[in-house]
């Protein structure tokens, strides 16, 4: 009897978790508003509202202007080459600044828990700065409010957390911008009225989520006869990757012309799923990726769009803004920082400071970069 | 022999050589702590002690019942994902379901009890080795956890609710009370009950167990179902630090679990280990990977200290389990 009360239980419990997945066609997105592009380059956005800074404070902090100040780079998980693209740029940065020591550390899988105990291991090991990129916006928060009430300065690139918990986020380039690149590119690639799948990382993981909400937001209001047919989940597993895009190819058949990568895993193994199954033209392969990963598909023709920013740049921004906030130089309220080479980055959107639009890499250009 | 200080417990359930292990690893422990706070020092302050006690619990709570479930000569696999289902569940109920949160609390403990009810039942009933059974509803568990959730977290839980993960009381962080009074019960449980000797003599000799007239398969069902519960509310605890529910939640726990246990001198092969061993354990693990992070060295270097050690103390513990039998 108590074993019909589980079986039944867990059957119920499984009907709720399929019913749920019933009324939505789409899966890896997150609830929060979406705000989608003009279709055409011609139309004029409605230039959003100018936000009042909403970052937040260290209480207390050191004044370290032009001191060497001591940080540590806690990225979402390390051994990868998107994070190690943006440690070199924080090293680079030091480099040209002088006077700043960059750490990267951080756990070996892209597991919130283990990154919450790295920065609180770092909080009391005593530095001036953390830079971070969250696994999850909203758990990652009171470790930074922690470093933040110590007095250590905190600044977030790549993923963002709750903007309270941090001072500034270096965004690498907007959600609503990547998701009209991705689909932009895709529309034109496999056809207007073709079908695709997504390979993301978790659906948990805030940038992909955001993106993929973005993506959808943006197809309904420009190419709405794109058909949408799942999303599955690969982690940050180069051979999940390439087992999930290989099941995708062989369930779906025909009907496929289309395969999203959202992470820098998924799209190179996607692409080589494709090739392996000898559907290059056949079915689309649009991304976010890194150049190197991508070369040997764009220039076998099997993958024409690889989108992306410039990790290097995001990493070096990063390592400026923090200096910028130690100097002072860089005040709530302020439209514009100063990023070395960079130039001079905006402020938008109350406490972010925007790397650039998303970049596209083809045939063409993909051979002028290194990373 | 006269180093058992206890006169009921029977020679051959406890052998004498456990308490020299556990002696032996709290001494490292001990040299560990002084290395590490010569090379750091904000080691050994209390405020960092106490905030890796905080941060440990999770595993500590669920490491208790694993310890008894090792003692039998079984294993539990599955209680990463029961915590993943359990705080799935707390979020779930209390977000789309409308329950009260408190009424969310007691509904995912119950559905962690009733996950390791299922190990336990069927492990027991259908005698599925555990090793299997656990393996098996690590995915299912897991799966249900992220079918039901949809990949949707669940944020913005009321303030009170955070207490038992981020507050302190009396200058203790407030979920080290709960390992504290668990720890306590844990040890008591099964160092002075007849329950907790029918563990060591289930894990000894199963069979002798059962032809003593003891209750092994009752007894099993309690300890796989209590380690689900366990599991559940060490799934609250985490949801209440970290302030958001994740369907990837508590994602390899069973391997820090039950390496804290193994390490503590509990033989993976039953019948041997303590609960004071799996605390020594469990604060060693801790330690060390706080120590080591402090002192500069980084996560997978210190991942592989950690191997190091596990592998070291299990030699040594072999090593002198062959010299006591004398092979």
């Amino acid at each position: 009897m108590k074993l019909g009360f589980s079986a039944a239980f867990l059957s119920a419990a499984l009907l709720a978790g399929t019913a749920s997945a019933a009324d939505k066609r789409w899966d890896g997105a997150d609830d929060l508003p979406v705000n989608p592009l003009a279709c055409s380059a011609g139309e004029a956005n409605a230039a959003p509202a100018a936000k009042p800074y909403d970052g937040g404070r260290p209480t207390n902090a050191a004044d370290k202007a032009g001191k060497p100040i001591t940080l540590v780079d806690v990225p979402k998980l390390i051994g990868i080459g998107y994070f190690n693209a943006t440690s070199k740029g924080m090293q680079d940065a030091a480099k040209a600044l002088g006077n700043v020591t960059v750490k990267t550390d951080g756990p070996t899988e892209a597991k919130i828990d283990e990154q919450i105990k790295f920065i609180d291991n770092y909080i009391t090991s005593g530095v001036d700065g953390i830079l971070f990129a969250a696994n999850d916006p909203v758990a990652i928060a009171p470790v930074l409010k922690k470093a933040l009430s110590k007095g250590i300065h905190v600044v977030g690139y790549d993923a963002n957390s709750a903007p309270d918990a941090r001072e500034w986020f270096v965004n690498q380039a907007e959600f609503n911008g990547i998701a009209k690149a991705m689909i932009d590119s895709m529309a034109k690639e496999a056809g207007e009225d073709k079908s695709f799948a997504i390979v993301t990382s978790t659906f948990t993981t805030p940038n992909q989520a955001r993106w993929i909400a973005e993506m959808w937001a943006y197809a309904q209001k420009c190419h709405p006869k794109l058909k949408w047919l799942e999303t599955v989940e690969a982690q940050e597993d180069n051979n999940l990757s390439f087992n999930q895009a290989t099941t995708l190819i062989n369930k779906h058949g025909d009907k496929l012309a289309g395969l999203f990568g959202m992470t820098s895993v998924a799209t190179p193994a996607s692409a080589e799923a494709v090739t392996k199954a000898k559907l290059c033209g056949k079915v689309a392969v649009v991304g976010l990726a890194t150049p190197n990963a991508m070369k040997p598909y764009v220039n076998a023709d099997c993958v024409k769009s690889v989108v992306l920013w410039n990790p290097v740049d995001l990493g070096y921004a990063a390592t400026y803004v923090m200096r910028a906030v130690v100097d002072g130089s860089l005040k709530p309220g302020a439209t514009s920082v100063d990023a070395g080479k960079l130039g001079k980055l905006n402020v938008v959107n109350g406490s972010e400071i925007l790397l650039g639009s998303p970049f596209i890499f083809t045939k063409q250009n993909i051979k002028d970069f290194d990373f | 022999m006269s180093e058992i200080p206890l006169p009921h417990r029977a020679k051959r359930v406890v052998p004498w050589w456990l308490l020299r292990h556990e002696t032996m690893l709290a001494v490292i422990l001990l040299i560990a702590l002084i290395v590490l706070g010569g090379l750091n020092s904000r080691f050994l302050t209390l405020d960092n002690l106490l905030n890796q006690g905080r941060l440990t619990t999770e595993v500590g709570l669920i490491a208790l019942p694993m310890t008894f479930i090792i003692i039998t000569g079984g294993i539990d696999l599955s209680v990463g994902s029961i915590v993943g289902l359990c705080a799935i569940l707390l979020g779930y109920s209390w977000k789309v379901f409308g329950f009260p949160l408190p009424l969310a609390i007691c509904f995912s403990l119950l559905v962690g009890a009733a996950a390791g009810f299922l190990n336990g039942i069927v492990i027991t009933r259908v005698k599925v080795p555990p090793l299997i059974m656990t393996i098996a509803t690590l995915a299912l568990y897991r799966g249900l956890a992220e079918g039901i959730s949809q990949a949707r977290s669940v944020r913005g839980y009321p303030e009170w609710f955070y207490f038992i993960g981020q507050e302190n009381l009396f200058g203790v962080p407030a979920q080290l009370w709960l390992l504290l009074i668990a720890i306590v019960i844990s040890a008591i449980v099964l160092d002075r009950t007849i329950f907790g000797r029918t563990l060591y003599a289930i894990g000894n000799n199963e069979t002798a167990a059962r032809f003593s007239g003891l209750p092994v398969d009752r007894v099993k069902l309690i300890i796989y179902t209590l380690s689900g519960l366990m599991a559940g509310l060490s799934a609250c605890v985490l949801v209440s630090r970290v302030t958001t529910t994740r369907s990837d939640m508590g994602i390899g726990y069973e391997l820090d679990v039950i390496a804290a246990v193994v390490l503590g001198g509990t033989s993976i092969f039953g019948g041997v280990g303590t609960i004071w061993g799996t605390v020594v354990g469990l604060a060693m693990i801790q330690l060390l990977k706080n120590g080591l992070a402090l002192t500069g060295v980084k996560g997978d270097a210190t991942i592989v200290v950690i191997g190091t050690v596990l592998i070291l103390s299990t030699l040594v513990a072999s090593s002198l389990q062959r010299r006591r039998e004398g092979v």
